[in-house]
């Protein structure tokens, strides 16, 4: 019964639309255009997390420690030595970032935008994307090798997350725009979570419930703009930011960010500070 | 048999790069260190291919620096000299054959109206070959292995069949095979051409001549940018250290013949009548230097003998001191023209400097301009690297476009006016540009406005 919901996690009717997108999937000009776009703020999300999150007096010895203020040294400190203060900060992140080596999981990768961006980053060693539309995969595959520098570092698989191997765990596993199109979110985040390491970090988007997401999403960006292809969403699927809060709680994951996100045409994606309106970002840490 | 014969005439597999930069000039060179100097982009694989000799002359001009200064000189604004510094060339600059002059002088040629800019280092004249040096010196400091490839020339370019990666055929039989093709390849860019990026403008029907001159010694003057609008154009003289000037004389492509057929002596007492004697007379002194050319110099000096008597020693000040020596062989033509590419960015290619725009030299922009995109170029690949794209695809490049179009549009159309307001005799242009002047020298709050643009 179980393996069944798993397995058909995705509706028949979602992944007949996807295949129909799977041939323009990469043309940045095309109706993929704004998720093109959107890629470049989860990036933006996924590279601050992960750079906020190293430990930069680790592997430091202790007489040479140096204190490096947690706090926006801008605020205080003149000009000069807030810059240097920045200077020092990026230089030891960046050499923590050039010694790691992590594990990716895009589940409901589609024609790999997201995939092979993670792939290009310097800090990540290699990335499995898993989709349940064989016509997106098959994209993914063909557009991987365009790239020589990423074609042996990602690997596409046709297969919900329920049957990827229980013992298989990634550094980072990711989950984005995939919620609002699954018939059962709570067990795609359930599978999703058991393969992020101890430690890890488990990145999440996806659409609050509320008038002002039909209103942009939907009604704007389907039917007036049309910057999204018809049908892509589906209001009742929406997710509020703060349900994926409360089903948090009790896991071993604690939700260590979260943003929102809005379309201004003309300018892209922007964040903004209410998660709990339209499209929102999460960034959670296993911590057991 | 067959199959060893094959293996032997099959090219050899092309080399790969991340970015290739073709033209050694000031704006590649610029971009080669820019992306040396960035901790994001210095692990980047880059080649530089030129076709010229580069590395000879510029090594020479290092270590023996002519005791002249050479032809090719460039106004720099403050924002090219800060960005220069910022990524560590500015360092390597030879100073003492810079000047930097806080002071422009220009005035109309037909009517006298005059507006003088006053702003700290408004400019900074630099010889081409300083310029260029200093940014190779800077890409040695930094030690990262960035290959230059000079002597070579770019044969063909060509798109890889499977995944389209432009693919460079050089004359040294290798070939590249590059992620991301920066054309600072100059006006007939064959990076612009391999992108199928169409590019618009119109000749200026003009010739720009310019030369190397010394003022006569005496009167102390501060450095300052000399700048007369004739008719046919407008001729500047720039200061260059110890009285040192450069010329850059924009003029109908009949008198640019007569003017580089001048002996170097006659030459010179043209660009001093040039500089002070009314339309009438030069354009009279043109016809004799067609004509006449062994009597054209004692025709100069009377005039001007004349003119000179008249002024009062303030007037006198209102104009550059009298020149006295032309280095030999310094003059130089080039055509003037204005061409704006219809994008800078295409999959796999971006242009940046003269192969995506060219400009009148009127108001020393064209190699500034050329900065700022490299400026603009490198901060939108550190971004696009951060952010996981594939930097040479259009989506990743897309932002350089966005951000130099139409700064670059509004500064060609400005330049593009002011030639033609001031390539007119015509008397009601004439009296309205003079009246616009007049007021725009008495209102300081607008001419303060048009210095700080003018850095920037």
């Amino acid at each position: 019964m179980f393996v069944r919901r798993l397995s058909t996690a995705i509706s028949e009717s979602e992944k007949a639309h996807f295949n129909n997108l799977a041939t323009s999937w990469w043309d940045t000009t095309g109706p993929q255009r704004i998720l093109h776009k959107m890629n470049l703020v989860r990036m933006d999300f996924i590279n601050n997390n992960i750079k906020q999150h190293i430990k930069i007096n680790n592997n430091v010895p202790n007489e040479q420690k140096t204190f490096i203020p947690g706090w926006n040294p801008h605020n205080v400190l003149p000009e000069p030595v807030a810059n240097t203060i920045d200077g020092a900060r990026t230089a030891r992140i960046r050499q923590e970032l050039a010694k790691m080596r992590l594990s990716c999981l895009d589940i409901g990768c589609g024609g790999g935008i997201l995939s092979e961006s993670l792939a290009r980053l310097p800090y990540v060693e290699s990335v499995d994307g898993i989709d349940m539309s064989p016509e997106v995969v098959r994209v993914a595959n063909e557009h991987k090798l365009l790239d020589p520098a990423i074609a042996q570092k990602v690997h596409y698989q046709l297969k919900p997350v329920g049957e990827l191997p229980a013992t298989k765990q990634y550094d980072v596993v990711t989950l984005m725009e995939l919620l609002e199109h699954v018939d059962h979110p709570a067990d795609v985040m359930a599978a999703a979570m058991s393969h992020v390491k101890p430690g890890g970090l488990l990145f999440l988007s996806t659409i609050n419930r509320d008038p002002i997401s039909w209103l942009t999403t939907i009604l704007f960006g389907e039917y007036v703009l049309r910057i999204v292809p018809v049908g892509t969403h589906t209001y009742s699927k929406y997710i509020d930011c703060a349900e994926i809060a409360e089903f948090v709680e009790h896991t071993g994951f604690s939700v260590i960010d979260s943003k929102g996100c809005t379309y201004l045409p003309l300018k892209g994606w922007v964040f903004t500070d209410s998660p709990d309106v339209g499209n929102y970002f999460m960034a959670l840490q296993r911590v057991k | 048999m067959s199959l060893r014969f094959l293996s032997t005439v099959r090219a050899k597999a092309p080399q790969l790069a991340d970015i290739v930069i073709i033209g050694g000039g000031p704006a590649g060179l610029t971009l080669a260190a820019a992306i040396k100097n960035s901790p994001t982009l210095s692990s980047l694989n880059c080649k530089l291919v030129e076709g010229g000799n580069l590395i000879g002359p510029l090594t020479k001009f290092k270590q023996e620096p002519p005791s002249n200064f050479t032809n090719r000189v460039v106004s720099l604004t403050p924002s090219t000299v800060s960005y220069l510094s910022e990524i560590g060339a500015w360092n390597h600059i030879q100073e003492e054959r810079v000047e930097s002059y806080d002071n422009i002088v220009a005035w109309d040629g037909v009517s006298g109206a005059k507006i003088d800019f006053d702003g700290p280092s408004l400019a900074t004249m630099c010889e081409n070959l300083n310029l260029q040096s200093a940014l190779l010196s800077r890409i040695e400091e930094l030690g990262q292995d960035l290959e230059i490839l000079d002597n070579t020339k770019v044969e063909s370019i060509q798109a890889d069949e499977k995944i389209g990666w432009p693919v460079l055929q050089l004359s040294n039989g290798e070939s590249i095979q590059t992620r991301l093709l920066v054309g600072c390849d100059g006006f007939n860019s064959p990076a612009r051409k391999f992108a199928q990026i169409e590019s618009r403008g119109w000749m200026y029907n003009r010739w720009g001549i310019v030369a190397t001159m010394k003022f006569k010694d005496g009167e102390f003057r501060h450095p300052t940018g000399w700048q007369r609008f004739l008719p046919t154009g407008p001729v500047a003289l720039l200061p260059l250290p110890d009285n040192w000037t450069t010329l850059v004389w924009s003029t109908t492509p009949e008198n640019s013949d007569i003017l580089m057929k001048l002996d170097e002596d006659k030459f010179l007492a043209m660009v001093n009548a040039a500089v002070k004697l009314p339309v009438e007379e030069l354009e009279y002194l043109i016809k004799v230097a067609a004509s006449k050319p062994e009597i054209v110099a004692e025709e100069v000096a009377w005039r001007l003998q004349l003119f000179n008597d008249k002024l009062s020693p303030e007037e006198a000040g209102g104009y550059p001191l009298e020149l006295e020596t032309i280095v030999t062989k310094s003059r130089g033509k080039f055509p003037l023209k204005l061409s704006h590419a219809d994008t800078y960015v295409e999959e796999r290619v971006a242009l940046v400097g003269d192969a995506a725009h060219t400009t009148h030299p009127l108001a020393g922009q064209g190699l500034n301009m050329g900065q700022a995109d490299v400026k603009s170029l490198v901060g939108v690949l550190e971004t696009s690297l951060e952010r996981g794209l594939d930097i040479g695809t259009k989506m990743a490049l897309e932002p350089y476009f966005s951000e130099r179009y139409p700064a670059n549009h509004v500064l060609l159309g400005v330049v593009d006016k002011l030639h033609k307001i001031y390539s007119t005799d015509a008397a009601p242009l004439v009296f309205a540009r003079s009246f616009g002047v007049n007021v725009l020298n008495n209102v300081p709050f607008v001419k303060d406005f048009m210095v700080a643009r003018m850095g920037e």
